[in-house]
């Protein structure tokens, strides 16, 4: 549908989309708890994302009618691709343990986003979950050290 | 030696935020990544309310600003996009993307919010990330080409 260099600036577009999201669930935190922060967003994340499906499923089968094709039918996945939300809710509070324990605010964050470019890392390579197999080259460990030491210096470098 | 598990412990949460966003990818590839997103909200909002019941943790805020609401609509949007591009990217390349992006916006929204023009360290940080982006870019070229 979209050419390569559109995934690249969608994948940026959705970082600074986790940066507000993130901005605005600390913001409820301060006032509630993280945990339950999180819960409100889910709610009302549910809500949204279920507006969208209406909106983007109706203008989707609009255009099937006008090219006359037939409703494609569903795909088979195995059940366990639903489960996302799990590990991702999982995500706010053992975040909220770290920064709850000796580890700072700052030290949590740096620590996670190592954990996610190794998990990257081995899920590239492994194929995890279903995902594609690519190829690690050289590059991409230059590539990991600058967005990470970059990282680095914009969360320990003071606001 | 607690600070030391604390590490560990973050270091696992990132595997534990890349397996979600494997899953949500592979559901967005078989029924779109809008559906995926409503699928991840709904399953995480459910183990949430079990959750909260097993912390004992509902605490209605008083006096939230509206505005603290807003972070589930950038969720819901975030986990689309997400998952529509993790796929596409694979998840070495869509992991260190969003990273880059999440980090530049934080500085911009920090600066934003607080008034005060970033430091020199934090300049230097995007600078770096930036670098990051345009030599994974270069790679991306190379492949195409091929």
């Amino acid at each position: 549908m979209f050419g390569r260099s559109t995934d690249w600036v969608l994948g940026i577009a959705a970082g600074a989309l986790l940066a507000l999201m993130i901005h605005y669930n600390s913001l409820l935190a301060e006032h509630t708890t993280p945990t339950f922060a999180s819960w409100t967003a889910h709610g009302l994340g549910a809500v949204v994302a279920l507006l969208l499906v209406l909106l983007t499923g109706a203008r989707l089968s609009r255009r099937r009618r006008a090219d006359g094709e037939e409703k494609s039918a569903p795909v088979q996945v195995p059940r366990w691709v639903y489960l996302g939300g799990i590990p991702g809710a999982c995500t706010v509070i053992l975040a909220a343990v770290t920064v709850n324990g000796s580890l700072s605010l700052s030290g949590t964050i740096a620590m996670m986003l190592v954990g996610q470019i190794v998990f990257g890392l081995v899920s590239d390579h492994f194929g995890l979950f279903d995902s594609p197999k690519r190829r690690i080259v050289p590059m991409d460990g230059l590539v990991a050290l600058c967005v990470l030491a970059g990282s680095a210096l914009i969360i320990f470098g003071g606001s | 030696m607690t600070v030391l598990l604390y590490v560990f412990l973050a270091f696992l949460n990132g595997a534990v935020i890349g397996t979600s966003r494997a899953l949500n990818g592979r559901l967005s590839s078989a029924i779109g990544p809008f559906k995926a997103s409503l699928w991840n909200h709904v399953v995480g909002f459910v183990f949430l309310s079990v959750a909260l019941v097993v912390l004992g943790q509902w605490e209605w805020g008083a006096s939230v600003p509206w505005a603290a609401y807003l972070g589930g609509f950038f969720g819901a949007l975030f986990v689309a996009v997400n998952s529509y591009v993790f796929p596409r990217l694979g998840a070495m390349q869509a992991a260190l993307l969003v990273i880059s992006g999440q980090m530049i916006a934080a500085v911009l929204t920090d600066w934003q919010a607080g008034g005060e023009s970033p430091t020199g360290l934090r300049c230097l940080g995007v600078a770096v990330v930036l670098l990051g982006i345009y030599l994974s870019q270069t790679r991306g070229r190379k492949e195409d080409r091929k």
